[in-house]
């Protein structure tokens, strides 16, 4: 068992690795992907000088929160999209029958399908995270609790987002569902929690988890209270387990499919 | 001409078959309207508040037509159909066919957007209606008008899109830049009008395709008067003739480079 | 010792039909209509282990169906089989380990490494410890031959050179069985004849028991001891090759060109296949009739030219095809 799970990582590393290669192949292309990114996330820095030039306080946050409260979505974001970028593309992986390859090799399918590509501009979303945290004021305990929650959010993203393209297995037009709540997630993540009236807050820590991969860590960094560490260890711990359950279920019914589409 | 509106017309009724898309994609439509509704009610403390000239119920509306147009005239042809085209060097068959490549792409993305535009804008109206009450002021005179504007504006940003994506004749991948471009309109030109910006940034702003694109028609939608219309009709113009050109001169030259390369 | 049975192996689709114009699409939205193939109807067969057994069939015949429900890609509808003793659909993984798969239209490697980075990517995923990994790595680079352009990336090798890559990336864990789905497709005379003697020493020196599926007669004439024909989902024959050539070879095709016209007509075991002029094409069935006869019947003083030849294998198995048509028909 444990010497599975080393090989596992093992293979996802090779992989991230490989693509990190092939992606520099063409080093102008890699380079203003990555920084065109931190410019494209420091841009919506304009929209919240505006905002708070208005008002003092939006949602009960500063400024400098809001910075930070962008620095944990990037870097969430980044994660998600450098470890786990397939997670986002599964819909189509499954549409068109891509899973045969992966059916083949003696590793864990979800794992490996979702790991199998990285997108090079998240590599911009991480390195910006870091800089909101440096820009918000860093010391060594909110960076151990940035990057903790940064992986737990990205962990969390990248569930959501394959238990949304593993609906795919049954629903039709699953892709567009799925897109358009993975959007909404991340529309979310930027703004204060606190702006959103109570019934809608309700949503934001079930249906779409925003609340656990942003605003609850958020406030645990402000504020630190172990109890709300719990939760989003327990809350992860679950949502992946719901992730595999979900594709492992979709999995079956694709391998006995009998629905054609380009499976002959 | 006639083969124009030929794609145009083939586009337009193929995408007849994709409603439900359209319809499914308005969940994320509806979404940032939340958010944004949510924002500015959190913003105005009460809703007589009158900030920098615009009432709640008109920085709403604004709102409400910028994510209109930008919601409504989002399509995959001018963002990746191009760059691919001259990645795979596909574009030198293109070019060599009986019409104008620019022209073609132009129609294409039209028929594109039509229906999606239209089920936008009345969806638009129809939230506008129930959740925030009709404009103040409103006269059914200056539908035309703002109508005027509000094609112009789809017509000038689609040129513009097309300018961003000749770059990958030059650098492989042009989707860098229309982040930017994306960032500049999401940013600045939708969430709030000029007036909200710091006095010195405003004729930088004035001077940028926000003016043209998102803020003249929504402006006019708001709060109409016959010196904005003929400012921004101006502006418009002026930003039509000067793309086109910039458009036919990027082309000829990144053609030229194709031809040098051999594709 | 048998290392595939398959017995009464079903695969049934199901496909949405659509009337046509917009009010069939608007239908078939609210009221799908499926209709049912047998992809695969009922097909039972062997293979033993070390045989190269080629499994042929025209287009949609059910050729990749069948290798994707052996490969433990898709589940059967019904019906038994095991490969290697494990049965693919229960445990894929166990499978997984020891079979090696090559799609011919898909590619398996990353094509900006070298396909030495490609093999110990590949020794990853079947866990193969690093130290092992390079000597398997150094035998298969001398066994096939790869030193030329094992440090070269793979997009800037020849076809034939990625498709040897291809092939030779499957052996890093030493499958017992290697499934070849069209290994030679949209490949030159020259680079076939190559991959099949790769394939033909993989079988020999690694005892690499190969399930092979093609379009191409010459890769199974030149390979195979055995082939299976299915065409619709059925198999239409399971013999040796000597047999199908055997029961074919009983005829053969005479070209003749003559001086001047010379009366032969069709009659038991002499058929007419062409006339013109002075050049004649017939087929003789020499169960019914001797070639001496037919020689005479020519008058051997007249001959200008003689070509006497074996029927293509292409031909017998088209006319394997037909007949099967012939008969579902």
């Amino acid at each position: 068992m444990l010497m599975e799970v080393k090989n596992q990582i093992k293979v996802m590393f090779l992989s991230l690795k490989y693509n990190i290669m092939k992606q520099m192949i063409n080093k102008v292309t890699f380079i203003t992907n990555i920084v065109f990114m931190i410019l494209n996330n420091a841009s919506f820095i304009v929209q919240w000088i505006i905002l708070f030039s208005l008002k003092d306080n939006i949602g009960g946050y500063t400024i400098s929160q809001v910075v930070l409260l962008w620095g944990i979505a990037s870097s969430t974001f980044g994660i998600s999209h450098i470890l786990f970028n397939k997670s986002f593309e599964l819909s189509d992986l499954i549409i068109n029958g891509k899973l045969d390859t992966f059916l083949t090799q003696p590793k864990n399918v979800f794992l490996n399908v979702i790991s199998s590509d990285t997108s090079i501009s998240a590599i911009g979303d991480l390195i910006y995270g870091y800089i909101c945290l440096f820009i918000y004021g860093i010391n060594i305990s909110n960076f151990i609790l940035f990057t903790i929650f940064s992986i737990t959010g990205a962990i969390i993203l990248a569930s959501f987002a394959s238990i949304l393209g593993s609906t795919c297995f049954w629903i039709v037009k699953g892709d567009i569902i799925a897109d358009s709540l993975v959007n909404i997630m991340i529309s979310f993540d930027t703004y204060p929690g606190t702006i959103f009236k109570s019934t809608v807050k309700i949503i934001l820590y079930t249906v779409i988890p925003v609340g656990f991969a942003n605003y609850l860590p958020i406030d645990t960094m402000l504020n630190f209270n172990i109890m709300n560490l719990i939760y989003i260890f327990a809350f992860t711990a679950l949502i992946v387990l719901f992730a595999f359950f979900i594709f492992n279920k979709g999995l079956k019914r694709y391998s006995s499919s009998n629905l054609m589409s380009s499976r002959i | 001409m006639k083969k124009y509106l030929y794609i145009y017309k083939a586009t337009l009724i193929e995408n007849l078959s994709y409603i439900a898309n359209i319809l499914l994609g308005f969940i994320n439509f509806f979404i940032m309207i939340f958010v944004f509704v949510n924002l500015w009610q959190y913003i105005y403390s009460d809703s007589s508040q009158i900030i920098n000239g615009y009432t709640m119920e008109q920085m709403i509306w604004y709102v409400l037509t910028t994510e209109v147009l930008w919601y409504g005239s989002k399509n995959k042809v001018l963002l990746q159909e191009i760059s691919n085209d001259i990645k795979t060097g596909n574009i030198a068959y293109n070019i060599n066919k009986p019409y104008n490549y620019v022209f073609y792409i132009l129609s294409k993305h039209l028929g594109e957007i039509t229906i999606k535009l239209i089920l936008y804008i009345i969806v638009g109206i129809l939230i506008g209606l129930c959740f925030i009450g009709p404009i103040q002021n409103f006269n059914f005179i200056n539908i035309p008008f703002v109508l005027l504007t509000l094609i112009l504006g789809v017509l000038i940003n689609s040129i513009l899109r097309i300018i961003i994506s000749t770059i990958s004749f030059w650098i492989e991948d042009s989707t860098p830049f229309h982040w930017v471009y994306d960032k500049m309109i999401l940013i600045l030109g939708t969430l709030f009008p000029i007036e909200m910006f710091p006095d010195f940034l405003k004729p930088i702003i004035k001077c940028t395709p926000i003016f043209v694109v998102t803020y003249g028609p929504a402006k006019l939608l708001i709060d109409f008067s016959m010196q904005n219309f003929t400012q921004i009709i101006i502006a418009q113009l002026i930003y039509l003739i000067v793309s086109i050109l910039i458009v036919a001169f990027l082309f000829s030259k990144g053609v030229k480079k194709l031809n040098v390369n051999g594709g | 010792m048998k290392i595939i049975e398959v017995k009464n192996l079903n695969k049934k689709f199901k496909i949405k039909e659509k009337e046509k114009g917009i009010k069939g699409s608007i239908k078939s939205i609210f009221k799908p209509k499926y209709k049912t193939i047998n992809a695969v109807d009922d097909i039972s067969f062997s293979v033993e282990e070390g045989e190269i057994l080629a499994f042929i069939g025209p287009n949609g015949a059910g050729k990749s169906t069948t290798i994707k429900m052996l490969t433990g890609i898709l589940y059967p509808t019904s019906g038994d089989m095991m490969v290697n003793g494990i049965n693919p659909s229960k445990e894929r993984k166990k499978l997984a380990y020891t079979i090696g798969t090559v799609f011919g239209q898909k590619e398996q490697l990353w094509t900006h490494l070298t396909p030495y980075d490609n093999f110990k990517f590949f020794g990853a995923i079947y866990d193969i410890p690093n130290k092992e990994i390079e000597t398997r790595i150094e035998e298969l680079k001398t066994t096939f031959e790869l030193d030329e352009f094992i440090n070269t990336p793979v997009r800037n090798l020849s076809l034939g050179q990625r498709i040897r890559c291809e092939i030779v990336a499957s052996l890093i864990h030493k499958p017992k069985i290697l499934f070849l789905d069209e290994p030679t497709i949209g490949l030159d005379p020259v680079v076939k004849e190559n991959i099949r003697k790769l394939i033909k020493q993989m079988n020999k020196e690694l005892g690499t028991t190969i399930f092979l599926t093609s379009h191409d007669i010459g890769d199974i004439e030149k390979l195979c001891k055995r082939v299976i024909i299915i065409n619709k989902g059925k198999i239409l024959m399971d013999d040796t090759m000597n047999n199908l050539k055997y029961h074919y070879l009983n005829k053969k095709i005479i070209e003749v060109k003559l001086k001047e016209k010379v009366n032969l007509q069709d009659e038991e075991g002499i058929s007419i296949l062409k006339s013109k002029g002075n050049n004649l094409k017939v087929e003789i069935d020499i169960t019914k009739k001797d070639m001496a006869d037919v020689i005479k019947l020519l008058d051997v003083d007249k001959i200008i030219d003689i070509n006497i030849s074996n029927i293509p294998l292409e031909d017998i198995i088209t006319s394997i095809y037909k007949d099967a048509k012939a008969l579902s028909i």
